[in-house]
């Protein structure tokens, strides 16, 4: 049951940021410019509240966010090769933001817009209609995104989306952790994945093929500090500069060729727990990707600090379809046609470990 | 026909009888379970480490405790792969050249370690080292590190360095241990460089009848559960990242076997956790009477003390000891005596193949329908049901390994046990 408070306060450009809070007092806000997460206080094992979140000081800033902080990305997160893919036989090409690749939706992707907020009883309902050949995609989308806090620190993400015309889709959320609340950059942060593989990438970080996680530094199903494994010599981390790919998380319906997208039951896929402050965020989704980001391009980015962030300030954990999956024998289940719902669910939920 | 994979001879030189060593040892016996790497262990069968004439052995690699100056000597000249694993230190030269060498992060852990006592309220602090020995460098390394660590906050960092273990001269170290603690300024924080270190200082303070957490709160360095069951108050405790560092150096000699060579790799490995336990809970400051008879309700309560005892301990009436308690806890010496009979009671459940029975008694219940009463009223249910619950519950959250998360409990309060008697 999802007990909580919604209160707002509005910008003088107009933005408003939402507020959730649950009973035992932990607040999340949320902006309506790209339906962003942008704090989040949760307490230590001493009680203490801190921002886990990385962000800007005022919500006025997430109209340039080239790191996209917080953002609800899409209407295709991650990358596409070139910006082109082909679809019932027409050739397309979207935007290219990133050198010669199509990343994150975009520049007019769901992290620059204006969602409008819909009154719901669970919590914090956004929603936003995408036109035809915005980014270059073909179909009118229209995207919801209903944000839930309950008592037991559970931030719970439902995405839905439909279109009236075939075209690829992938929403995720692109919140940057630091559970320490920025008191030291992520190294000592712990993580678990629960994947035997990843997809391993070319220099234009466009996934090649998956990799066993087995004897590499990507290997987190038993937990591991990420420091010292940025610091395993292993040619994929030069690559990327840290970590930036996609686990291919254990699933029950493995996504075949020609299928059309399986939703996976929600499961518990990954853990991260700080030992200084004793925070522990774990993520469930119905994904079957999961990109591990540890905030190799964050360096130089001012954010809401006095000083601008470093290198593996933060982390992000994005519950998503594969990378590029939009050219590859698994295209289908990346496809949102007329008549079709997609829907994604992912729980963030952020508690204490003794 | 498939061919079989390389078979690999690798000596492992390691102090096997050490909770740091053995877990390094664990972390490359996982790598190698997660690979295909083929290797055949050469370990003392006893687990001690005799490195005089490895140089003559016919292996394809080592990974060493390059904290121990016989095992660095004894691989001097060795041409093999070999993987080096110690301490970390700030002096680069305190490192072997061309050798990868795998670190347990001092600065982190005596950080964490700090940091925790600051948490808990502490503004004086200490440090138990050891006598210098050229095997334990670590130890001065610690000692550093919390001399720069307290001199940047502008505080004093005392340190005892203290005598080695010896059966004969015991009684003297221990007097000269208690002496030290009863010159520090109250409350103290102390870092000892060791969970061994710190189980000694514990046992010394109890026998002095200094108050832990009260007057003295303690934490050791190792997570070493052994002088966890020997200690009367449970001892905190940090965490060393043992276990991926053992992947790490497996790692990086699985590559070395194959060719490559790191000789200026340098992995620093943080401390994967710090474990709380009751020896660091230091509480907001209560009354002194107060604090004197919680340090009494912790070690004798299990042995079914009552209330009159209590305040014979403290050497105050009754009732005025009812009045502290009432005042700075809210609730009676009795309901907390039976708080903590309680706890160790669902602690020992918690234990695979525990019988009320025995816990009754070992938890002061007097009589098997006495536990089952106190737990069908605070608990809501059976010991059996709580053995029961808590099982299904760990069975739940196996995944991905280490205990639980336990969502921050709300402190509205005192617990059901403020009955009014």
């Amino acid at each position: 049951m999802t007990h909580f408070t919604l209160s707002h306060t509005t910008s003088a450009d107009g933005i408003r940021l939402y507020t959730l809070r649950n009973h035992t007092g932990m607040r999340v806000t949320i902006s309506d410019l790209g339906a962003t997460m942008v704090n989040w206080w949760a307490p230590d094992r001493y009680s203490r509240e801190a921002d886990v979140l990385l962000g800007f000081e005022r919500v006025e800033q997430y109209a340039h966010n080239p790191a996209y902080f917080g953002a609800i990305v899409g209407r295709w997160g991650n990358r596409i090769a070139g910006g082109r893919f082909e679809l019932d036989g027409v050739a397309h090409q979207v935007d290219c933001n990133e050198g010669q690749n199509h990343l994150h939706g975009g520049r007019e992707g769901f992290h620059a817009q204006r969602w409008q907020v819909q009154p719901d009883p669970e919590g914090l309902r956004l929603m936003l209609v995408s036109p035809a050949g915005q980014a270059g995609f073909p179909g009118t989308v229209m995207a919801s995104v209903l944000y839930r806090l309950d008592d037991e620190g559970q931030l719970r993400i439902d995405y839905t989306a439909t279109s009236d015309a075939a075209t690829p889709i992938n929403l995720t959320s692109h919140a940057y952790f630091n559970l320490n609340g920025g008191t030291s950059d992520i190294r000592d942060h712990i993580i678990a994945i629960e994947a035997d593989g990843y997809l391993q990438v070319d220099a234009k970080l466009i996934p090649e093929g998956r990799a066993d996680v087995a004897g590499s530094a990507f290997d987190f199903r038993q937990p591991a500090p990420i420091g010292p494994r940025l610091d395993w010599p292993d040619p994929q981390l030069k690559l990327a500069g840290g970590f930036d790919h996609c686990y291919c998380l254990r699933s029950e319906h493995e996504p075949q060729p020609g299928q059309s997208r399986v939703a996976q039951t929600l499961r518990e896929v990954a853990s991260v727990y700080e030992p200084g402050s004793g925070r522990e965020l774990r993520v469930s989704t119905t994904e079957t990707g999961l990109q591990f980001y540890s905030g190799n391009f964050l360096s130089g980015v001012q954010g809401r600090g006095e000083q601008p962030y470093a290198i593996h300030d933060g982390f992000c954990l994005e519950a998503q379809s594969y990378p590029d999956q939009v050219n590859t024998s698994l295209r289908e289940a990346v496809i949102l046609r007329p008549g079709q719902v997609y829907r994604q669910t992912t729980v963030y939920r952020l508690g204490v470990r003794d | 026909m498939a061919k079989n994979p390389t078979v690999h001879r690798i000596a492992l030189l390691f102090n096997g009888n050490k909770i740091f060593d053995r877990e390094i040892i664990s972390g490359i016996g996982e790598y190698i379970s997660s690979t295909r790497a083929s290797w055949d262990l050469y370990l003392e069968e006893d687990f001690r480490c005799r490195p005089q004439g490895i140089e003559r052995w016919a292996g394809h690699g080592i990974i060493a405790d390059f904290d121990d100056p016989v095992t660095t000597a004894a691989l001097e000249g060795v041409q093999l792969p070999v993987v080096a694993i110690g301490g970390s230190y700030a002096d680069p030269s305190q490192y072997p050249a061309n050798r990868p060498y795998v670190a347990t992060d001092n600065y982190k852990m005596v950080k964490l370690a700090y940091d925790h006592l600051i948490e808990a309220g502490l503004q004086h602090f200490a440090l138990y080292s050891l006598p210098e020995s050229p095997c334990n460098r670590w130890a001065q390394e610690r000692e550093r590190i919390f001399t720069d660590l307290t001199g940047a906050d502008g505080i004093t960092g005392h340190i005892y360095r203290g005598v080695g273990t010896s059966a004969q001269s015991w009684d003297a170290a221990v007097e000269q241990q208690i002496e030290w603690v009863r010159s520090l300024p109250k409350p103290v924080g102390i870092i000892a460089v060791t969970d061994a270190r710190a189980r000694q200082l514990l046992q010394a303070c109890l026998f002095a009848g200094i108050a832990v957490p009260e007057q003295v709160a303690l934490i050791g360095i190792d997570n070493d559960p052994l002088a966890r069951v020997l200690t009367r108050i449970p001892l905190s405790s940090v965490i060393q990242g043992s276990v991926e560092m053992g992947r790490t150096a497996a790692h990086l000699l699985h590559q070395m076997l194959h060719g490559a060579r790191f000789p200026d790799t340098r992995i620093m490995v943080p401390p994967v956790g710090i474990n709380v336990l009751a020896s660091s809970r230091h509480e907001v400051r209560n009354h002194p009477h107060v604090m004197q008879a919680l340090h009494f309700i912790r070690q004798y309560a299990c042995q079914g003390i009552k209330t009159d005892q209590v305040a014979d301990y403290v050497g105050i009436s009754r009732s005025s000891l009812e009045w502290y308690f009432r005042r700075e806890l809210g609730r009676s010496v009795h309901d907390e005596i039976l708080r903590f009979k309680l706890e160790a009671a669902k602690r020992m459940l918690e234990q695979a193949g525990s019988h009320a029975a025995e816990i009754a008694v070992s938890c002061g219940f007097t009589t098997v329908q006495y536990l089952h009463a106190v737990f069908k009223r605070e608990l809501g249910c059976t010991p059996r049901e709580y053995q029961e619950q808590f099982a299904a519950g760990l069975e739940r959250s196996a995944a991905p390994s280490a205990p639980a998360v336990r969502t921050k409990k709300k402190t509205t309060g005192p617990s059901l046990l403020t009955t009014t008697k």
